[in-house]
């Protein structure tokens, strides 16, 4: 790869031919202000707000587009540069209706932060502004006109990524407005969301959002959505101990800076109320709350008492590799053998991003379904997640269910069973007859790792505190497995990673600590082995 | 360094009079017997003269057609160090922003008027009121229909380029 040495504000930096001064800047932590500049756009340079000073150039150069090149020295912040692009914040400001705080943008916000920093104290416009209101541009998307700064991101993120052109700029100069060509608008594209997330001010905001939390106001955890096997890279934002809303966070390998639409809008799941809260035992009528010691103890000394009778366990899709994992330890360690089975809802068809197709909304609609194949769990039953547990319905010896709520199984589900555990969120019909009833935490209540449909190990992070007395499934499973084989309890999901890594040739090599935030693939053969 | 001890000089027992000194004593309660000077308000038939920047507790501004001026912009309950607002937004019938609820825990409030200091709106503010009291500990939750309704003046605020208030 041809490289090129340049000089920006009088530190050195050298970057691949082709890089843009924008990008060269970024590289040294220098950030240049930007609009329509977007790493997973094309850049326009229409913005005019990242001009920088190039030594020997008549002009300023606007940093997007001018390519790094050999022996340039470049000022980000010479006087030059620093009026000009206070210039351009003022003209923002002409129409702007500055309406902070009431814009739900405010605090993330690209034209308070850059206003902020190098903008005027005062506007000088004493002109009335030109007045839009606002326009429903159909799906979650509402669009304040008056707030636009005309960057077309949006525009150009249906036209080059979702390759759906659906938004165009109408009119020119200060009349110019973002619009749809049709009724419709937005709606039905399934990746219009993510103009919200690119629109660098408050002019697209989510309706789903709107009004209901400042953005100063939310805690970001990193996180891998839920939603289907490409486990897309997120953030979760969360206040009150509940999730705000789901971003896309940047990984070039699964997600870009993109997530659908689907993934977006499916969060409230880990608010829903009714979760269960406490650990209990005893069957039907007899189900008694109890707390963690007692109970595990109790099971301890059935599972015991049992030794060596056959064990049919039932997982989850959504359940983490480490929960899955400490499953078929606990199983193993109780005589029997280390296979289960799961099921999963699968949608009819992919649903591919044209502009990045490494991004598919995929069948599988749940994070960890390679996950579960990889370790040895086999799927069954339909495509919605129903039928195929006959069998483990009316097994005898020991039957642990993890995580699948039993939606479409009877109240007779584990009527025969010598022992029946039911691990979940929520209660279930057909957890009448388990022995005990274990509340475990959702994805964004505990840490772990999902393995996504590209055969990529991603971890996610621990956004939420968990509800009452919920735990990990990897905790619980694996305090059990432990006592049972007399290894001691895992002390944390990267410990539990690493004593699966150790006995799961796939994952060989691997921990928490190299995963990192944008995890690693496994080798072809190995993730669809 | 060493601690040094001030020794001090204190009247003897049995040495010295006091007769002086009760003299002086009873000189000035009779000057006052005489020519009374008072300082008692006899409140509350009198009501105190508060500063103009005396904080007592919230009143919240109306438009003239009676709706709250707040916009829920949530920047009280950021600011507040005592963390006794809250606050949840919503949008009105004709797309205003306003709040849903809007609370202040006036024990847990500490009077320091940030709430009124950093508002954009001049919505909320501490006002020149302290005759407070209640039967019962939930009466000093605030609500919205209850700080709309104080009618009492508000307080000005330090102003940087007016520092004392001229």
């Amino acid at each position: 790869m041809r490289t090129v040495t340049l000089t920006i504000d009088s530190a050195e930096v050298t970057v691949p031919k082709g890089t843009s001064l924008l990008q060269a800047a970024e590289g040294l932590g220098i950030e240049v202000p930007h609009y329509c500049y977007h790493p997973g756009l094309t850049a326009p340079a229409q913005c005019r707000i990242c001009l920088v000073e190039v030594e020997g150039a008549p002009k300023l150069q606007p940093s997007c587009v001018t390519m790094a090149e050999d022996g340039q020295v470049v000022r980000t912040d010479s006087d030059a540069a620093l009026r000009m692009r206070k210039g351009v914040l003022e003209f923002y400001l002409v129409n702007h209706p500055l309406d902070c705080p009431i814009c739900d943008m405010s605090g993330e916000c690209m034209l308070q932060d850059y206003v902020f920093d190098e903008g005027r104290e005062k506007g000088r416009s004493r002109e009335p502004k030109r007045v839009f209101g606002r326009d429903d541009f159909g799906g979650d998307v509402l669009y304040y006109g008056d707030r636009c700064v005309m960057c077309t991101r949006c525009v150009r993120f249906m036209d080059e990524v979702a390759r759906d052109s659906r938004l165009t700029v109408v009119e020119r100069g200060s009349r110019a407005v973002i619009d749809t060509f049709f009724e419709e608008g937005l709606e039905g594209s399934p990746f219009a969301g993510n103009v919200v997330d690119i629109c660098p001010v408050g002019a697209l905001v989510s309706k789903d959002f709107l009004h209901k939390a400042r953005a100063w106001d939310l805690d970001h955890t990193p996180s891998v959505c839920t939603s289907c096997s490409q486990g897309c890279n997120i953030e979760l934002h969360t206040r009150d101990n509940l999730v705000q809303r789901l971003k896309p966070r940047a990984n070039h390998e699964v997600n870009g800076h993109w997530m659908c639409d689907y993934g977006r809008a499916n969060y409230e799941w880990y608010n829903r109320a009714g979760r269960l809260e406490e650990p209990s035992s005893g069957r039907g009528g007899k189900r008694r709350g109890g707390d963690w010691k007692s109970a595990l103890e109790h099971l301890f000394v059935r599972l015991v008492e049992l030794a060596g009778t056959e064990v049919r366990v039932v997982g989850s899709p959504s359940a983490s590799v480490e929960a899955l994992g400490a499953l078929l330890a606990l199983a193993e360690a109780a005589g029997g053998a280390a296979s289960g089975v799961f099921r999963s809802r699968r949608a009819e068809s992919e649903d591919p991003m044209p502009g990045f197709p490494l991004l598919v909304r995929r069948r599988d609609l749940a994070a960890n379904v390679d996950g579960a194949r990889l370790l040895g769990f086999e799927r069954v039953g339909d495509d919605e997640a129903a039928g195929g547990l006959e069998e483990v319905a009316a097994h005898d010896g020991i039957v642990v269910v993890l995580g699948d709520e039993l939606a479409d199984q009877s109240a007779d589900f584990g009527g025969e069973a010598a022992l029946y555990v039911y691990m979940g969120h929520f209660d279930s019909p057909a957890a009448g007859n388990a022995d005990f009833v274990l509340p475990i935490t959702t994805a964004a209540e505990e840490e772990g790792t999902f393995v996504n449909a590209q055969g990529r190990v991603q971890r996610y992070w621990q956004g939420l505190q968990p509800l009452g007395a919920a735990r990990p499934a990897w905790l619980v499973l694996g305090a059990l497995a432990g006592a049972l084989m007399g290894g001691g309890t895992p002390a944390s999901a990267a410990k539990a990673f690493a004593a699966l890594a150790a006995a799961h040739a796939p994952l060989e090599g691997l921990s928490h600590e190299a995963l990192g935030e944008l995890g690693v693939a496994l080798a072809a053969e190995a993730a669809h082995g | 360094m060493s601690i040094s001890v001030k020794v001090m000089k204190r009247p003897e027992a049995g040495r010295t009079s006091y007769m002086r000194a009760t003299l002086r004593g009873m000189s000035l309660t009779l000057r006052h017997l005489v020519r009374p000077r008072s300082v008692t308000l006899e409140y509350p038939e009198e009501q105190p003269d508060l500063h103009p920047r005396w904080r007592g507790t919230h009143r919240m501004e109306v438009h003239a057609d009676g709706r709250p001026k707040c916009v829920a912009c949530g920047l009280c309950p950021t600011v507040c160090p005592a963390n006794c607002i809250r606050l949840v937004g919503g949008e009105d019938d004709q797309g205003n922003r306003y709040p849903i609820v809007y609370e202040i825990d006036e024990f847990r409030c500490i009077f320091c008027g940030m709430c009124q200091e950093v508002c954009p709106v001049e919505a909320i503010h501490v006002g020149q009121h302290f005759e407070n009291a209640e039967y019962t500990r939930d009466r000093f939750v605030y609500d919205l229909d209850r700080l709309m309704e104080q009618d009492h003046p508000v307080t000005d605020l330090w102003d940087p380029s007016d520092p004392r208030s001229e």
